[in-house]
């Protein structure tokens, strides 16, 4: 019957789900494949924009109007200089708007950042190039940026030499208080990581090397003097940045090996079990560097983090079967923003195959699936399944997921 | 609804769960008529009927698109699977094959009694099971009844006395082939049955669907309507006059709020001593220090975990619970919850 597959022919490609509703697909004008930065503008006039910046080129962002999340419509959809770049992260701070720019071969340019001004959404007007390309930079993978003064980056740069090819980008604080001329104020690496440093060489992930790079580096208005950082194969990272001139390592905490690496999104949700959600991100299809999760760590005392559960995941034995990669990736971050939800006890991530799934973790020891939405395989996709790569969740409640090939954008209500 | 700034709001419990509907009635009521009937409708598109045999469930063939031995897929998406093992088993992996990818992802389930069947360990397993109370809510006891044998059933067997006092609706089937006067005595034996459950007439199964469906709370921010809808008629002056049935039904209610504790001590004597005769409990408690109401519902000596509602739906913030029961009358419920001193004032004469 349906468990050997047999009682639905092609059951794979159907859409999966609980508790959330599709209220709307934009497939992109057929640029589908949505990265890792999704942030939303309330305009001034009124219009909610959703700002998505590309996977890959040739695409480098596109916004869509979701005033009425029921009917989205693309309002500008812009074009990378050339295909060896990828935009992947932005942030949305009012009307500025901060765009992350890596090539796939160091010494390429563009690589870095650039600033934009989108007062007018249609016509994003340049502000400025804060230029990280270099001999051993492939430039800038991730922003984050909320308080329109800073931005938190994970980049190389042009002095920077690794001491592994994969560790060529590292935290970097960059003062964008003059948005026509950014400029660097602090930086971290894992010692180790860079040609020269004392420590090392780091031991590499005995089956997949990711590198030890920062992936996010996020920070909230409730611990202005701290930094989380996804850091790859290093594991999660806190830093103490009262001093932005001078980061300083607070605490890390690593689980792989004897898992399989590449931690991407450190999340704290300040609640009063000091709960802080810590995503790996699953890079391999098929479930070959299966487990991929999200931890739930008890963050109470930030120098000793301790891992209490994983979010529940369907099985892996069959969600690895369905194509592409199956396991965890991003989380809608709570962003401070005017435009985003926060909740200190609903968690929403990305899954890839496994779509977006809603957990609620009030009982940090027991977190419950409360929703999840897997979209029926989008045309073209060339993993045979929806891969979600990203999901924003607005102050309306709407939630918005994003595929990393063909499927763009879906709109959801959430019955939760 | 989560709110932007409201970090302490909380997920509303039972708004993501699914609806299960439990259809019972007496051998050859119509049960399997109105369910056919029910799928048919265009908004019964995702829904899982349980069955204990396909072949007696007797969809019609055109409807049907696979078929196995346990399950039977619909072409207009539903699907009917056999009751296996209990039904906390064949519920939990219903869901678990939802999640999976495995079968459609159903929004409502159907669970069809036997006609013999006492529907109360059906609705308890839905009220009290940990495992359950995490995705599936009980929405209706619906109880279909046939105009034509109805009445001899009644008098002759307990079971279907006994689906009739625990429905929310009762749906009369067959009716065509009675007279208007057989259909009175019929309507009134079923009031004096169960007082609360509205009942409807069915011409060959058809029967409005927002008459069944979305029944039971489906939100702790539910308003006075939905609450309505829910506990039915709550006025005390409803209760069952038939002074020589032995399953009646009526409402106490209280004025001021009383605490947990002494309501619970009350229930558990009341369970304790008389739980198997305590056919169905449902209501609204006013509790001390709470600022919503908390949501009783209970069969027999098996009660609901308690939940609390958002915020009181209307202006009447008083208790008011709906009892069925059978041979205990109202004086005495109301005599042990003053005896207990579980109010400061004693339940409101009727």
């Amino acid at each position: 019957m349906a468990a050997e597959g047999t009682m639905r022919p092609g059951a794979q490609a159907t859409q999966l789900a609980l508790n959330m509703k599709l209220i709307a697909h934009n497939e992109l004008a057929g640029f589908g494949g949505v990265g890792e930065g999704s942030n939303m503008q309330a305009t001034k006039d009124g219009r909610r924009i959703l700002w998505l910046a590309h996977e890959s080129a040739p695409k480098n962002f596109t916004a869509v109007d979701v005033t009425d999340p029921k009917s989205p419509k693309i309002v500008v959809q812009t074009d990378l200089p050339h295909a060896k770049v990828r935009s992947n992260s932005l942030d949305v701070v009012g009307d500025t708007m901060v765009v992350a720019y890596q090539t796939k071969e160091w010494g390429l340019k563009p690589a870095g950042l650039d600033l934009f001004d989108i007062s007018k959404p249609e016509a994003p007007k340049l502000i400025s190039h804060f230029d990280r390309s270099g001999p051993s930079s492939r430039g800038a993978h991730c922003v984050w940026f909320t308080d329109g003064e800073y931005v938190h980056l994970t980049s190389g740069a042009p002095d920077f030499e690794p001491s592994h090819p994969k560790d060529d980008q590292f935290y970097q604080i960059i003062d964008v208080r003059d948005p026509a001329k950014p400029k660097e104020v602090g930086r971290w690496w894992l010692p180790g990581t860079r040609k020269g440093d004392a420590e090392g060489p780091l031991p590499r992930h005995p089956r997949f090397d990711g590198g030890y790079r920062p992936h996010n580096t996020n920070t909230y208005p409730q611990r202005p003097d701290r930094v989380y950082i996804g850091y790859i194969d290093g594991g999660t990272v806190i830093l103490d940045i009262s001093n932005k001139a001078k980061p300083r390592l607070v605490t890390r905490w690593r689980h792989s090996p004897p898992f399989n690496g590449f931690t991407h999104t450190v999340m704290p949700l300040f609640n009063k079990d000091g709960t802080i959600i810590v995503t790996d991100e699953c890079t391999k299809d098929n479930g070959e560097d299966w487990p991929k999760l999200a931890w739930v760590v008890n963050g109470s005392d930030e120098t000793n983090l301790v891992p209490v559960a994983t979010l529940p995941l369907p099985p892996p034995e069959i969600f690895t079967k369905r194509g592409g990669r199956f396991g965890a990736h991003n989380l809608h971050e709570n962003y401070p923003g005017p435009c985003s939800m926060r909740s200190d006890h609903i968690v929403l991530g990305t899954f890839f195959n496994g779509g977006v799934r809603v957990y609620d973790v009030s009982n940090q020891l027991q977190p419950r699936e409360v929703a999840y939405f897997v979209p029926a395989s989008p045309p073209l996709t060339p993993k045979g399944s929806a891969q979600i790569n990203d999901v924003f969740w607005d102050d309306r409640g709407i939630v918005y997921a994003m595929d990393r090939f063909t499927g763009g954008l879906y709109c959801l209500e959430m019955n939760i | 609804m989560l709110t932007q700034e409201s970090r302490a709001a909380t997920r509303d419990v039972l708004a993501g769960l699914i609806p299960v509907s439990i259809i019972t009635g007496f051998l050859g009521s119509g049960k399997t008529t109105l369910i056919n009937r029910l799928l048919k409708k265009p908004e019964m598109n995702r829904v899982a009927v349980i069955v204990n045999e396909l072949g007696e469930i007797g969809i019609d063939n055109d409807l049907v698109e696979v078929s196995s031995e346990q399950m039977m897929l619909l072409n207009n998406g539903c699907l009917c699977c056999v009751l296996r093992g209990d039904l906390q088993e064949t519920l939990r992996d219903l869901f678990v094959q939802r999640r999976n990818g495995e079968i459609i992802d159903f929004d409502r389930v159907i669970i069809e009694t036997t006609g013999l069947a006492d529907p109360a360990p059906v609705m308890q397993t839905l009220l009290t099971d940990t495992l359950l109370l995490e995705q599936f809510r009980l929405d209706c006891v619906v109880t279909v009844v046939d105009a034509v044998n109805a009445a001899g059933q009644l008098d002759q067997f307990q079971e279907p006395q006994k689906q009739a006092a625990l429905a929310d609706r009762l749906v009369v089937t067959k009716t065509d082939l009675v007279t208007a006067a057989q259909l009175d005595a019929l309507t009134a034996r079923l009031r004096a049955v169960n007082t609360r459950a509205p009942v409807r007439l069915a011409v060959n199964g058809e029967i409005e669907l927002a008459y069944l469906i979305d029944v039971g709370l489906r939100r702790t921010r539910a308003d006075l309507e939905e609450v309505e809808r829910w506990l039915g008629e709550t006025d005390e002056h409803g209760h069952s006059h038939v002074h020589d049935a032995a399953v009646q039904s009526f409402v106490l209610r209280f004025e001021q709020p009383m605490s947990w504790a002494s309501f619970t001590q009350c229930l558990d004597v009341l369970t304790a001593l008389r739980g198997p005769d305590l056919l169905r409990v449902k209501g609204l408690v006013n509790v001390e220090g709470k600022t919503g109401p908390m949501v009783v519902q209970g069969v027999q000596h098996l009660f609901h975990p308690p939940l609390e509602l958002a915020a009181w739906p209307g202006d009447d913030r008083s208790t008011r619970l709906v009892f069925i029961t059978r041979d205990i009358p109202r004086q005495t419920i109301a005599d042990l919850f003053a005896a207990i001193g579980a109010v400061g004032s004693r339940a409101t004469q009727g």
